[in-house]
């Protein structure tokens, strides 16, 4: 226990000594925050603030675990950061579990701001089950944190880390709607939505801030979630490397298909139950209806 | 295999793809001993201390380090040992007293870090970022944290290379503290003075086998490499030399005034020549001996220089 209580101690130190740091969990989130705000028009159709809501805080936590995970790592590993750990007794677990415990310390006060902002200046109501908010984006940072440090130990340079990280972060961003409403979406990216882990991240948020429900009616989505986060880290324990020299085979890059995979058979699942409901796929968005979304957009 | 051996490898073998790093490489080191791998960059030196930290597997041969086997005992094993790496680095903005106690909550028992910083003289930089030390001032704390377990074996991979002479001179000095405290050192460098002055016995690397083991003083009376007298005459010598026992190759430069002898026996013949300079009455300007250096012996080995 003393190895873990001792990294996460430097880590939270070090973490609040770097700028890109504060800028990172901080600034630019709340820059997103106070911008969709605006953009979205909160003050004038206050029910919005919901959407922004979800939408910031997918964004922060997927960039929390993607770029904080991943890319964090891999930059430790290419300046032999982590050979110095090596030549210790302890494993990579500690060093993991530091890193993700010192994550949500440091991202959980914007996310305790951002509803407290929304509570005070933007007049929204409490949720009903605001600590089990909580938790499940916690449990969504575990989640998106194990997919990172998978990235972190498939990806074999800084250069290589920040493509995939793209790779995984750019649909996520677009397909799950973190950024555009789903519910626009025409078929074809209704369908190619259910297999995006952030998805399902955007839509328990959704649920318990719109709906009110609480965590219990989210037990598929948590499951979900938790099961990646466990997969991403036994698999980032399986593959961590201590040094640049030590190079991934080209193959191991496919782990990070297996531990996406809980999300395909979701995916998959979701789309039969929505096809035994409706007797067909779902139709998804009109054209009318999308371009209706587009011109109330560029209106605001 | 020597029950007193801390360190014991027997036909060591690393393969890296097609290439055989360490060819089957036997040696022991006691307790107490400061043993030098020497040899020149890709000799298999790194490779052969690596797989004795538990940092790399081996593809052959037989290691035991403190009675544990570095590649199925490696947590027991480094819990017990310190290293010191060649390139490694901390995150920038951590502190030195914050590294030399994040460190000892590594292992199970770890001396005090003020006493550390004390010792290496880093007390007055505890607080000190560490992108703000200086090279020497990393490497101190580099020594620090394998100290900061009291590790009965230190390994020291390349300590003093790119550190300026009074830095090299501080970290000898702590080497040799090492030895008196009872410690087992293994050391690998490319510097000769440091395997000369440190070592109580060296094995030559080359090409991943070890081509000679021995004292400093031992592989140096081994070579077939003659001791250089080198003498300078007031006046130019026109006089026939006599054949001095145990000389060879004894000739006169083109001034006739320097005098050059290669000797196996460098001071009957350093002797012998003198007496002959008294008798013909010749004053004598200056005279140089040097005996063969490991360095001469490793060239006599293997063809190579060692920064080669």
């Amino acid at each position: 226990m003393k190895p873990y209580l001792a990294l996460m101690k430097i880590d939270l130190k070090l973490a609040l000594r770097l700028r890109m740091v504060i800028i990172f969990n901080y600034l630019f989130p709340l820059m997103f925050f106070f911008i969709y705000l605006a953009f979205m028009r909160v003050r004038q159709e206050p029910h919005r603030i919901y959407q922004v809501l979800a939408m910031v805080i997918t964004m922060g936590v997927l960039g929390n675990g993607l770029f904080g995970a991943g890319m964090r790592a891999i930059q430790e590993r290419e300046t032999n950061i982590l050979r110095r750990y090596k030549v210790t007794p302890i494993t990579p677990a500690p060093l993991m579990v530091a890193s993700m415990v010192t994550s949500w310390l440091i991202f959980m006060p914007y996310i305790i701001f951002v509803f407290v902002v929304s509570h005070y200046k933007y007049a929204m109501p409490w949720p009903s089950h605001l600590l089990e908010i909580l938790v499940f984006i916690s449990v969504g940072m575990v989640a998106f944190r194990g997919i990172g440090m998978v990235i972190a130990s498939v990806a074999n340079s800084m250069q290589e880390g920040q493509i995939l990280v793209q790779i995984c972060y750019v649909p996520m961003i677009f397909f799950s709607g973190a950024t555009v409403p789903a519910d626009v979406f025409p078929a074809t990216m209704q369908f190619i939505s259910n297999f995006i882990p952030a998805t399902y991240l955007v839509r328990g948020i959704q649920n318990m801030l719109w709906q009110n429900q609480g965590l219990y009616a989210q037990r598929g989505l948590v499951g979900i979630l938790l099961l990646a986060g466990i997969l991403g880290a036994t698999v980032a324990i399986k593959l961590f490397r201590w040094e640049k020299d030590e190079k991934i085979r080209t193959s191991a890059k496919l782990w990070v298909v297996a531990v996406l995979l809980p999300f395909l058979i979701f995916g998959i699942v979701k789309y039969q139950q929505q096809r035994k409901t409706t007797g067909q796929s779902n139709p998804g968005a009109s054209k009318a209806e999308i371009k209706q979304v587009i011109r109330e957009s560029s209106r605001s | 295999m020597n029950t007193d051996s801390v360190i014991s490898v027997q036909k060591l073998q690393k393969r890296y793809a097609d290439m055989e790093a360490v060819k089957g490489i036997d040696f022991e080191v006691q307790a107490g001993e400061v043993f030098g791998l020497l040899g020149p960059n890709g000799a298999g030196k790194t490779s052969t201390v690596e797989i004795l930290e538990g940092l790399r597997p081996r593809s052959g041969g037989e290691a035991r380090v403190l009675g544990f086997d570095p590649e199925r005992q490696k947590q027991q094993l480094k819990d017990r040992i310190g290293v010191c790496l060649q390139a490694t680095n901390l995150p920038a903005k951590i502190r030195v007293q914050e590294a030399l106690d994040l460190f000892a909550s590594f292992y199970t028992r770890s001396l005090s870090s003020e006493k550390l910083l004390h010792r290496l003289q880093l007390w007055d930089k505890r607080s000190a970022y560490y992108d703000t030390l200086s090279g020497g001032q990393k490497q101190r704390l580099a020594l620090a944290l394998a100290l900061v377990n009291d590790p009965q074996v230190l390994f020291f991979d390349e300590p003093t290379t790119g550190l300026d002479p009074q830095i090299r001179l501080e970290i000898h000095s702590l080497i040799e503290e090492m030895r008196a405290e009872n410690r087992t050192v293994v050391l690998t460098t490319h510097y000769i003075e440091e395997a000369e002055r440190l070592c109580d016995r060296v094995a030559i690397i080359d090409e991943g086998k070890i081509v000679a083991m021995g004292t400093p003083r031992e592989l140096q009376q081994k070579s077939r490499t003659q001791s250089h007298i080198q003498i300078t005459c007031s006046e130019p010598v026109n006089q026939p030399l006599p054949p001095w026992p145990n000389a060879v190759d004894v000739a006169l430069d083109e001034s006739r005034r320097q005098l050059t002898a290669y000797s196996s026996r460098p001071a009957q013949t350093l002797f012998e020549i003198m007496r002959w300079m008294d008798q013909q009455n010749m004053q004598l300007e200056d005279v140089h001996l040097k005996k063969p250096t490991l360095e001469d012996v490793f060239v006599e080995l293997t063809g190579k220089r060692l920064r080669d």
